[in-house]
């Protein structure tokens, strides 16, 4: 110190500033008593340096401060922030000049300004204020900082009352306008919250401050702020908003806030529900008994009981619901929702909660349980299975039969597991399924019919229809798939076209009897009437008894006609009146061998007769018997003209029965014609196809006579080498 | 007038002939169809009469017909069916065949002979 005094001609002592002699590297030479008083106990020594007492974020301020001293700079003030050991940030304003290689440093502690300052800045940048103020008589406007910030305007811009204004939404400006000369003139402070637009188009909230300085009565200056209040305003807006939206939604699902004080009886109900049940606005409350008048008769009674019982219940919330009764008369659903309130003794003093009318979905849900209720009926008892799939084909629905088949087959109850139809339908019902199914989603109805192998092996027919569902919107949710037993049906519907296939037949049989006895009449007769006519002319007596002889044969063939044609039309008859007895086969084939002698001999053909050694009997009618054979054995003479007819009877005693054999070397009957011989009648159909070629119905008539007799009649035949007849009678019908 | 009589039924085959030979007519019976083929490549005949029943396992007249008009000499010459068949829809059956004209059994000369006669001119 006494180096420094030397050094320096003029120092007071006695002064507040601080005063310092530094190197210019920072070392001190000197500082006077103040500076010291400030150091406190900190003693100077070689070592002492400036920068140890600066925080280290204004040492380059220092630095800079030295650099441009050094460059012959005037004098630099700064502020500079040193920390001593005393505990306390302390702001010095430093003046420094340099003068011959030394730094001169004068200090002035301004601590306390700067942190009033500090805070200041800290309260403006936390609260977004910004300050200003207007000189009246120049008519200036002045804006801090802050203001051009929150404006997001630039700060260099001189700003003026008009441009001020301009921030402000045109609709507004008037009023604002309007404010402000009332200030001047009346005197009046303000503050108003309204909305500018800043120059980067923003939006924002501003609250504004004016307060007037007045001298000898007249404004002479204005003070103000003004504050960001932007995210105060917005957040406001939405309370109002969110307020309304409670309000809506409680309009909305018609509901009633109430209070329902236990102690006192005394329930409060928020207005627009008092105004809908037709409660007076004029008191605050009803009265328990009186809202008790308004719950359906019907639902009192259990009302009360669930209202004790959530009193008495542990858990907080009140549940309940009834019919309430409404002012213009109509009873409506309510459900009840709330909190309860104890007391100390956990005795319940209040309830509150909402009322919320449910009436609407208390109407749809006993619409749900009517339909519901005419589906399962229309599937129990319209159909004979019936299942309503929803659109991913899950059952929803199926009626007792089908459950019942679900569960013995697969052992899952649809009704309960949740099951797709595809997974328990029968196998050959998965192709026809996914098609029909895609054509329901589509909207459209689509019937088939199926045939399955029932449970008792039998055929059955199944109708199944897919019938879509849809909702309002003609959107497909379900289709009902419903199958309807048509197996009866279906057995009648055969049933009838048999009948009418067996009446063609009939029908066709008549036509072709007719047609086949009517030539067979009309061939002989032409026989007999052009005879008749030549017998008129002719004189030759040898011409004379040969056309007799024609005549005679023509006769014979249309008597046998038409005998045939009697025999045939009684077949019926006779089958009711056969006279049955003991019959010697031997001696009726033997009768019938020789009755058609003389027409073997005639054609000179060898004309053999083998009967059993034994006597074969048998129990049946002659006359049918003798019918049959003689039409058989003269069909086998008609058609042969030389070799030999042979019959032939064989007793087959160990199967009680008798065969008797007729052969012939005749034509032969083809392979195609061999049915038709016995069933001459029975043809393809009269008309283009038919062929006109007859064989009589001599055959056909021994077929019928044979199986009047219980036995049969089989033909073995060779084109152009003969005919075998076998016929086999049974000895006991 | 030469004819060709086909008929399987031997005594209307003989008596027809008879019939139709007293009224100047020169007749050849044949009883079945493949005769009457070999019998129209080898003649020829004015008027052919065909029996449409011509037996067991034999061609009938309706198909007989058909081969004859397949002949290119028979393509236009008068066939006549001469049947026992007689029933409503029959004579119009055989005219649909192709026959020229239908004559059922027992037959009725008159109208027969006038026809051979009109042929005649």
């Amino acid at each position: 110190m006494p180096l420094a005094s030397e050094k320096f001609r003029l120092i007071p002592e006695k002064t507040s500033l601080f005063l310092l002699v530094l190197k210019t590297n920072g070392k001190v030479l000197y500082y006077n008593n103040a500076f010291e008083c400030f150091l406190s106990n900190i003693e100077l020594s070689e070592e002492s340096n400036i920068k140890n007492w600066i925080v280290d974020e204004d040492k380059s301020i220092l630095q800079d401060v030295i650099q441009n001293l050094k460059l012959n700079k005037a004098s630099q003030t700064v502020i500079l922030r040193l920390w001593v050991s005393n505990g306390v940030l302390n702001y010095i304003k430093f003046d420094f000049s340099l003068a011959e290689g030394l730094i001169q440093a004068t200090g002035m502690d301004i601590t306390e300004e700067s942190k009033e300052q500090q805070a200041l800045c800290s309260l403006s940048k936390l609260t977004n204020t910004g300050a200003w103020f207007y000189d009246v008589e120049k008519k200036q406007l002045y804006w801090s900082t802050k203001c051009f910030t929150i404006h997001e305007t630039t700060s260099d811009e001189n700003i003026t009352l008009e441009r001020a204004f301009k921030f402000f939404k045109e609709d507004r400006r008037s009023t604002i306008k309007q404010h402000f000369d009332e200030l001047l003139k009346l005197q009046q402070e303000y503050e108003y919250v309204e909305k500018i637009h800043t120059d980067k188009g923003n939006e924002k909230s501003i609250r504004v401050i004016a307060k007037p300085v007045v001298q000898n009565n007249k404004v002479v200056y204005v003070n103000g702020a003004i504050a960001d209040v932007t995210e105060q305003q917005n957040y406001l807006e939405q309370l109002k908003k969110s307020e309304e939206t409670k309000h809506l939604a409680l309009k909305g699902i018609r509901s009633g806030l109430f209070d329902h004080n236990v102690s006192d009886s005394k329930i409060r109900y928020s207005n627009s529900f008092k105004k809908m049940l037709g409660l007076s606005l004029k008191h605050d409350y009803v009265t328990e008994d009186s809202f008790l008048e308004r719950i359906h008769p019907d639902d009192l009674e259990e009302a009360i009981v669930r209202h004790h019982q959530n009193l008495q219940k542990d858990d907080k919330h009140y549940y309940n619901y009834y019919r309430i009764k409404h002012h213009n008369g109509e009873y409506r659903h309510y459900d009840v929702y709330g909190y309860k309130k104890l007391d100390a003794s956990n005795n319940v003093t209040r309830i509150v909660g909402n009322l919320i009318d449910v009436q609407d979905k208390k109407e749809r849900e006993q619409l749900i349980t009517e339909q519901s209720g005419w589906l399962r009926a229309m599937i129990n008892h319209g159909f004979d299975y019936a299942i309503l799939l929803d659109t991913k084909g899950k059952i929803l629905m199926a009626d007792k039969n089908t459950v019942e088949i679900i569960k013995k087959d697969f052992n899952i109850n649809p009704l309960v597991a949740p099951t797709l139809f595809i997974d328990v339908m029968p196998v050959n019902f998965k192709v026809p399924f996914a098609h029909e199914f895609n054509e329901a989603l589509k909207g459209n109805v689509t019937k088939k019919q199926i045939e399955r192998i029932a449970d008792d092996g039998q055929m059955q027919w199944l109708q199944v229809s897919y019938a879509p569902i849809c909702d309002q919107k003609k959107v497909v949710r379900s289709v009902l798939i419903t199958f309807q037993n048509i197996t009866d049906l279906k057995i009648a519907e055969y049933k009838i076209k048999e009948a009418h296939f067996k009446e063609q037949e009939l029908s066709n049989l008549k036509s072709n009897l007719l047609s086949v006895f009517s030539h067979e009449i009309r061939t002989p007769l032409n026989g007999i009437i052009t005879i008749s006519k030549l017998l008129l002319d002719e004189h030759s007596m040898e011409e004379r008894d040969k056309l007799v002889d024609y005549l005679d044969e023509s006769k014979d063939r249309l008597l046998e006609t038409l005998n045939n044609l009697s025999n045939y039309s009684e077949i019926e008859t006779i089958q009711s009146t056969l006279k049955l007895e003991p019959t010697d086969i031997n001696f009726e084939v033997e009768s019938c061998f020789r009755n058609l002698k003389h027409q073997a001999q005639s054609k000179r053909l060898s004309y053999e007769l083998h009967l059993s050694n034994t006597t074969p009997i048998a129990i049946i009618d002659k006359e049918v018997l003798s019918t049959a054979l003689h039409n058989i054995i003269h069909n086998a003479i008609k058609y042969t003209e030389k070799g030999t007819i042979d019959i032939e009877v064989i007793d087959i005693a160990k199967k009680d029965l008798v065969h008797i054999n007729i052969k012939d070397t005749g034509i032969g009957i083809d392979k195609k014609n061999l049915k038709k011989i016995f069933d001459p009648f029975v043809q393809e159909s009269v008309g283009l196809s038919r062929k006109y070629e007859g064989t009589g119905i001599g055959l056909s008539l021994a077929k019928r006579f044979i199986e009047v007799l219980k036995g049969t009649i089989t033909v073995k035949s060779h084109i152009n080498k003969g005919t075998n007849f076998q016929i086999v009678i049974p000895k006991h019908l | 007038m030469k004819i060709l009589y086909v008929e399987d039924n031997k005594i209307n085959a003989v008596v027809m002939d008879k019939m139709l030979s007293k009224n100047a007519c020169d007749v050849i019976t044949v009883a079945n169809a493949s005769t009457a083929l070999q019998e129209v490549s080898a003649d020829s005949f004015d008027l052919i009469l065909v029996d449409i029943n011509l037996g067991i396992n034999q061609m009938d007249g309706c198909e007989l017909l058909k081969r004859f008009r397949l002949m290119d000499p028979l393509k236009t010459k008068p066939i006549y069916a001469v049947t026992a068949y007689a029933l409503p829809g029959d004579e119009a059956h055989f005219l649909e065949k192709g026959f020229d004209q239908y004559f059922s059994k027992p037959v009725d000369f008159e109208r027969l002979l006038s026809a051979i006669e009109t042929i005649a001119e």
